[in-house]
């Protein structure tokens, strides 16, 4: 009996390996082939040998920050990091304080406010993004990188749900206790929850800085000029003949964001979960 | 906080309600007096210079057409529409501000009649830093939203009941023309045939999507949840990096792997046959199901992620007592496991069908620009938001891309309800606390 158990055990495990190889590949095999391409010698896809280059080298790379006359990488990568980091340091501010708001007071607005923050959700994202582009056009604000951080940031606070509940969970009876004490709610939220949500900061401004970083649609709707693009407007116009310069712009950009993700897995997949329940 | 009942108004509110900030000046409160009568007085000389034309103007969207010919400028009936809906704003805005005005003066007179001094204006600033601080924290958020996200969305809302669009772009003239856009989608017209089709295609591509990710993620959670898969950490590691790669990178990879001279049909012209155009204009299911198995590659590991999350708090001692009552693996799965992922996991279902509704990425990138006969201005795996795309921003149909952007807002707002409504988390905001 426990033979068999063992041996049907056994099969199983096999089984179950095979699966998992075969899934791996299924995820690993485009990522392999990007990163093989981006060492490639050659530029074009044309000349490569099925999927792999026929000869590798670091070619790509120094084109793409040397080459700079039509695809200037560097420019495009500048503005990208610009943009990423002035929308996470503003929509960061703006998305805590709206959380913190929302959690500790409770105020006669404050149930309105949630339900339109809900219906606002409920439009599709890109009404909203067609009529700032018509209306920037009309206004002639176009080809502007603090318009486009201006408008992530401003967008930010709707996503609070996520903070809000992490603010849910600090006990409010320390603030209590602190207002017996004489202390202004300014003071309590400096002094005092400020520093008990790191975590939670931390999550916001990562999530606020990967979203223009691999956002495409708004760049691509309001910079029209090629100094002013960013990395993945940029990318979109590179062609077949330029696979490889391709390939190695995505890898240089991809690789800080995946190693990000790889130690923040947990956190975002709670902060995932959150706001997912929570609309 | 005093309730606004005109009977029990005291004198100083009532002053108020006549001239702003005079309840206040009563009250020797000379600062906010001060303050609430210059809005009062800005407010008058903005609506009698620019508001009732502002007004007029949003009504009619211009009359007078632009003629180079003989030096007329002429009216942009766009500047107007917006201009309109700012007016509109601003008298909301100046009503807010007004019966405030009059709250204010009541609360000090509520205050004077329990027999104390009315505040100070340098108490009434400090306030905004204890009692009212949500108020001081809210101000730069509301207004961000309000100008980046409530405006644009106003806007488009009355767009979708104009004709501005196609040729009717300033400087001719855009009027209203009441629901003809959404006519226009759903009787016989160019539009219409387009229209139906992407929607069914849409629903067709939401529902197979969602279905396809979240049985492979749920069944990717399952496979890591066994015992034997050793070290857990390592073979996770694969779709998380699917899941880090920024989703743009990934759909322009794989555009590439599937074009004509792309890896792919490299190995099959090797072989001796001639490529295929997987993504080409006659490719028909082949593309669709590139889709699916793209946004599958793209969306599986999330769901795998969110899934091994919920298995790891499934309580041992449902699967111990069902051991002892001789059930076997399969019915422990659909007994225990499904039903309890199911449960936890609804919301993040609905969301998942939503997105993929909206999912404007996947085609954009394999197939974008692709127009073909028999659908106006989209290709046949366009969805919905592809199309409003296409026309708004392409082709500069407007109005009808407005009126798309409220049946899709329709349709997810009706989805989205049902899942609130039936949501427990919803239902329970403030148990948890």
């Amino acid at each position: 009996m426990s033979k068999k158990r063992s041996f049907s055990k056994y099969i199983d495990s096999i089984i179950t390996h095979l699966i998992l190889i075969i899934v791996s590949i299924f995820f690993l095999f485009p990522c392999l082939w990007l990163v093989l391409a981006s060492f490639s010698k050659s530029g074009s896809i044309y000349s490569y040998d099925g999927f792999f280059p026929k000869e590798f080298s670091l070619n790509s790379f120094k084109t793409l920050f040397t080459d700079v006359g039509l695809y200037n990488y560097p420019e495009w990568f500048k503005n990208t990091l610009l943009i990423s980091v002035f929308t996470c340091l503003l929509s960061t501010f703006l998305v805590i304080a709206t959380a913190y708001a929302m959690s500790r007071f409770k105020f006669k607005a404050r149930k309105p406010i949630m339900k339109t923050t809900l219906i606002l959700g409920m439009f599709p994202s890109f009404m909203g993004m067609i009529a700032v582009y018509l209306l920037m056009t009309q206004f002639n604000l176009i080809n502007s990188h603090w318009g486009l951080i201006l408008i992530y940031s401003a967008g930010a606070p709707m996503g609070y749900l996520t903070q809000k509940g992490f603010f849910d969970t600090i006990s409010i009876s320390i603030d209590e206790a602190a207002k017996i004490d004489g202390a202004t709610n300014f003071q309590i939220f400096l002094k005092i929850n400020l520093p008990l949500s790191k975590p939670i900061i931390v999550y916001t401004a990562l999530t606020s800085f990967t979203w223009p970083w691999s956002d495409f649609i708004l760049p691509k709707l309001l910079l029209k000029e090629k100094d002013l693009y960013t990395v993945a407007v940029g990318l979109m116009n590179l062609g077949e003949t330029e696979f490889s310069r391709f390939a190695a712009g995505s890898v240089f950009i991809a690789v800080p964001i995946v190693i990000l993700y790889f130690f923040l897995t947990k956190f975002m997949v709670n902060g995932m979960m959150a706001g997912a329940v929570k609309g | 906080m005093a309730s606004l009942r005109v009977n029990k108004l005291s004198k100083q509110a009532i002053s108020s309600c006549f001239l702003m900030g005079l309840g206040q000046l009563l009250h020797k409160q000379y600062i906010k007096g001060f303050l609430y009568l210059a809005i009062e007085v800005g407010a008058i000389y903005f609506f009698v210079q620019y508001g009732f034309d502002n007004i007029r103007n949003f009504i009619t969207l211009g009359t007078q057409k632009a003629d180079p010919w003989l030096g007329v400028k002429g009216d942009n009936s766009i500047i107007m529409l917006i201009m309109g809906i700012f007016t509109l704003l601003a008298i909301l805005f100046f009503f807010v501000i007004y019966i405030g005005n009059i709250k204010d003066a009541q609360k000090t007179s509520d205050r004077v009649s329990r027999g104390l001094e009315p505040l100070l204006f340098e108490d009434e600033i400090k306030e905004f830093l204890d009692e009212k601080f949500y108020k001081t924290v809210l101000f730069l958020p509301i207004v961000g939203v309000c100008v980046f996200n409530i405006i644009p969305i106003i806007f488009m809302i009355f767009i979708a009941f104009t004709n501005y669009g196609d040729s009717i772009v300033p400087p001719e003239l855009v009027d209203w023309v009441g629901f003809d856009n959404f006519k226009k989608l759903l009787s016989l017209s160019e539009f219409s045939s387009s229209f139906l089709k992407i929607l069914v295609w849409n629903v067709i591509w939401a529902v197979l999507s969602t279905f396809i990710n979240y049985f492979a993620g749920l069944g990717l959670a399952l496979l890591y949840n066994k015992e034997c898969v050793k070290p857990k950490a390592l073979w996770k590691a694969f779709p998380i990096l699917a899941y880090a790669i920024p989703g743009f990178i990934t759909l322009l990879a794989f555009k590439f792997m599937f074009s004509y001279g792309g890896p792919i049909n490299q190995l099959i012209v090797n072989a001796g046959n001639s490529p295929i155009g997987f993504l080409d204009i006659d490719a028909k299911w082949m593309a669709r199901l590139i889709g699916l198995v793209v946004n599958m590659w793209i969306s599986t590991p999330t769901i795998m992620l969110l899934a091994s999350g919920i298995l790891s708090n499934i309580d041992k001692s449902y699967y111990e007592a069902a051991i002892i009552d001789g059930a076997s693996k399969f019915k422990q799965f659909t007994k225990i496991t499904l039903p309890f992922v199911l449960f936890s996991t609804l919301p993040v279902l609905i969301s998942q069908f939503v997105g993929n509704f909206n999912n404007f990425g996947i085609f954009y990138f394999l197939r974008g620009g692709l127009y073909m006969d028999g659908y106006f201005l989209a290709s046949d795996t366009d969805l919905l938001i592809n199309w409003l795309y296409n026309l708004s921003i392409d082709n500069n149909y407007y109005s009808i891309g407005a009126a798309i952007s409220l049946v899709i807002f329709t349709i997810t707002s009706i989805i989205s309800l049902i899942v609130y409504v039936k949501s427990p988390s919803y239902k329970q905001e403030d148990t948890y606390k």
